[in-house]
């Protein structure tokens, strides 16, 4: 009943959305306006089943029907409510409900907001919306449906892989699809734009905020992710490069390019096919993201299932890239870019430069993740590159853009003078060169860590500086306090003050990866009950093993007590689960997490209980906390860009 | 004049970039072997990162926990390879199953591994009342999640 129903849901929502994508054609081509309402009633048709469907199959996994195949394989009774809800992304049929609901819902609200703006390119705008939410229905209704019954109906379900009983699976998967559906808003409107030959650069403006959040979605899904992989998985590390987590972070660095590249076009005219083509790409990333992922055809540790869908993603991509890039070409000449480059030194060629080296990240880590198949298909060898690669190609890129960080917000439109540039950059090149002789003499003696320190140290102090001049100034002339001034400034350019706030968040991510990155400690012991273990200034001290039979699963417990420089700072118990229907048991780290390191302590195996021997892994990762940290600055700088201030619409 | 400067800065850009990605898949290229093919080999690739796939031989596995060594074979039907490895390998690892080894082909015909990739099966399994419940030992099964 309920699955008759949201497959029903599925089907009819598929008919209007070819209406939606039909209908505009035909009010082209009679002139007729009333196609164009059809157009938004396909629309908000479209938004009203699809979120039956999705009601249904949530409805379906709370109530456990496991008359639905989808519902068996990822409930049992036993599994809490929420975890229930949250296997609607529990694997890939739901998950791709869930993004077509997502899709929907901002379809709907695209429809609504603009109800009485953009009349010429809002019919367009939703025919995008409609194309993409057609293949996504048809994909659901036909190739990998939600709603498939199973007979003979199972007494009870098999259940959500343990891994996923977590709390940030709850919100990993949503804010990394809402990011990933984000981009479908600047990309409809770069479509309508170039369908309808309006390409002043009005659909930028008019997507900047869509845009920024999609942006902010997607830096929080990988930063969850990184998270969810640190806290969760038990390995002691936050990125893996795995070709899953590539293809979560490779939309992200075309969307950030285009965030910057996007000022250059509002400001001088320029870069008006690159920000078509740099949208088109990140779009295409989020589908390519989907293809590599579900159709197996690069070995990952994240296990999927394959099947039809990866062939009919691949295809899908096929489509957009050629109908994207070819209606660029056809409006090639509408396109011709206004002034050329001033100088070499001014914000236009450091945003450009910024954009350079997003790409080129883009190219190296799209290159390294399907590099398997492309050694295969030329030489025959099945040749991999693993995180080495990766990490020697790209950190060198991103220190360059965390110098730009420093650089690019405060130099000077057109043509840099000698003055603006001793102004803003004389003062905090000189402090961060005086904390890098700070930390050669102290600490630190390697050249990269050394550099990334300097560099973020740099982006702080030209940020602050920068900033400290425009409230002197406005303290001085408006006769304000301090702090008034400030709220007063990024009031009125909010976009600029949440975007250095936003690179202040990134610097604190760079400290991060960079601490734990060059200074980790890694130990792994045998002990027997009484011995210690010295790591860095840590000791530990193996004191037990205890085994208890849980609800779901056995439990295997050690404890550790911890010493650091001789205090005690408690027992740490590391855990190793045992699912019956898993065949490998699941480690449950414990850590201890401080501003300057975290102390992660990993039991990756005993042996007889009784005797209480164990195997521990210990890992000492600096600077790790500053990571998540940077996270929340992230956001908050988001908000202060994207806060609907009601003065702020005249400032601009 | 402003034009090949651009031209000029678009080369350094590329040369950069592709030296980078040169030096960096030379560092990081791992190769995938069978047993067969490390054996037919003429002069065995010892500089290369290697990542050899196949099955542990049965009875072939002795570990010494205190150490942390393992040392055992692996086969692909036809032919086999000595390995040894120190750490801790994957949950799924045990003889007679699939595993991926990967590191250097030591001049001693032994295959030196740095990292032990079990195969993961996809494959549901029905639920058992109370397997572990009599669960004595462990034996590092787990550890190295991922690579």
């Amino acid at each position: 009943m309920t699955a008759s129903l949201g497959h029903s849901a599925i089907l009819v929502a598929l008919a209007l959305a070819v209406w939606g994508i039909v209908a505009p054609i035909l009010g082209a081509r009679t002139g007729r306006q009333r196609y164009f309402a059809g157009a938004r009633a396909a629309i908000v048709g479209q938004f009203f089943l699809v979120t039956v469907a999705a009601l249904s199959l949530i409805y379906a996994l709370v109530t456990t029907d496991f008359s639905i195949k989808y519902v068996a394989f990822n409930t049992t009774r036993a599994t809490p409510v929420y975890y229930r809800v949250t296997g609607l992304w529990g694997a890939l049929e739901g998950s791709l409900l869930l993004w077509e609901w997502i899709l929907i819902i901002f379809s709907g609200l695209v429809a609504w907001i603009y109800k009485d703006r953009h009349r010429e390119l809002m019919p367009w705008v939703l025919m995008i919306f409609s194309t993409v939410s057609a293949f996504f229905l048809a994909v659901i209704g036909f190739a990998s449906n939600p709603f498939e019954s199973v007979f003979p109906v199972p007494l009870d379900g098999r259940g959500l892989n343990p891994l996923l009983e977590d709390a940030n699976m709850i919100t990993h998967p949503p804010l990394l699809y809402t990011g990933f559906v984000g981009l479908t808003v600047p990309y409809a409107f770069a479509m309508a734009a170039l369908i309808k030959g309006r390409l002043d650069g009005d659909w930028i403006v008019t997507t900047r905020r869509w845009t920024i959040t999609a942006w902010f979605f997607l830096t929080m899904g990988n930063l969850v992710g990184a998270w969810w992989s640190y806290h969760v998985l038990g390995w002691g590390g936050y990125w893996a490069w795995d070709p899953v987590e590539n293809a979560a972070f490779m939309p992200w660095l075309p969307a950030t390019a285009f965030l910057h590249s996007v000022q250059v076009q509002e400001r001088r005219g320029m870069l008006k096919v690159w920000n078509l083509s740099l949208i088109i790409i990140a779009f295409s990333l989020t589908i390519f993201g989907t293809f590599l992922t579900r159709s197996g055809i690069i070995s990952s540790i994240h296990a999927f299932s394959s099947g039809p869908v990866g062939t009919l993603f691949l295809s899908f991509l096929a489509f957009i890239l050629i109908s994207s890039f070819g209606l660029l070409a056809y409006r090639a000449d509408k396109l011709k870019g206004r002034p050329e480059l001033d100088s070499m030194v001014s914000r236009e060629s450091a945003f450009l430069l910024n954009n350079v080296v997003l790409v080129s990240a883009l190219f190296t880590i799209f290159l390294g993740t399907i590099f398997p198949l492309i050694s295969e298909a030329v030489a025959g060898v099945q040749v991999s590159v693993g995180a080495p690669y990766f990490n020697s190609v790209t950190v060198p890129l991103f220190l360059l853009l965390v110098f730009l960080m420093g650089v690019g917000p405060m130099i000077a439109w057109r043509k840099a003078s000698w003055d603006n540039l001793k102004r803003n950059f004389l003062w905090p090149a000189v402090a961060a060169l005086m904390i890098a002789l700070f930390l050669f003499i102290w600490w630190i003696r390697d050249f990269l860590p050394l550099l990334g320190f300097t560099l973020s140290a740099f982006v702080v102090f030209s940020i602050l500086f920068d900033t400290a001049l425009a409230v002197r100034a406005r303290c001085r002339i408006a006769g304000e306090w301090i702090g008034s001034a400030l709220v007063t400034l990024a009031r009125r350019n909010q976009r600029r003050y949440g975007g250095l706030v936003v690179h202040l968040g990134i610097v604190l991510i760079v400290l991060g990866i960079a601490g734990s990155m060059s200074y980790s400690i890694e130990r792994q012991a045998t002990l027997n009950v009484g011995e210690t273990l010295a790591v860095g200034q840590y000791k530990i001290r193996f004191e037990g093993l205890r085994g208890s039979q849980q609800p779901t699963h056995y439990r295997v417990q050690g404890a550790f007590r911890v010493f650091n420089n001789g205090d005690e700072s408690g027992v740490f118990s590391p855990t190793l689960k045992f699912f019956p229907n898993q065949q490998s048991p699941i480690g449950r780290a414990v850590f201890r997490s401080t501003f300057t390191e975290d102390l992660y302590l990993i039991l990756s195996g005993f042996s007889e209980l009784q005797q209480n021997r164990a195997t521990l892994k210990v890992l000492v990762r600096p600077l790790v906390a500053w990571i998540w940290l940077g996270g929340l600055v992230i956001a908050l700088g988001t908000l202060v860009a994207i806060w609907p201030f009601k003065q702020s619409a005249v400032s601009e | 004049m402003r034009r090949s400067r651009f031209i000029v800065g678009g080369i350094v850009i590329l040369a950069a970039l592709s030296y980078l990605i040169y030096t960096g898949m030379r560092e990081a290229a791992v190769y995938f072997v069978t047993p067969s093919e490390l054996k037919a080999q003429e002069k065995p690739s010892k500089d290369r990162f290697l990542r050899m796939g196949g099955m542990v031989v049965q009875g072939s596995l002795q570990k010494d926990l205190t150490n942390l060594t393992y040392r055992f074979q692996i086969t692909d039907g036809k032919e086999t390879i000595p390995v040894y490895f120190r750490g801790v390998p994957p949950d799924l690892f045990s003889e007679g199953k699939g595993a991926v080894v990967e590191g250097r082909f030591g001049a001693d015909g032994v295959f030196q591994a740095t990292i032990i990739m079990a195969k993961h099966s996809e494959e549901y399994s029905p639920p058992k009342e109370g397997i572990h419940s009599d669960l004595r030992s462990f034996v590092p099964d787990a550890g190295e999640k991922r690579p």
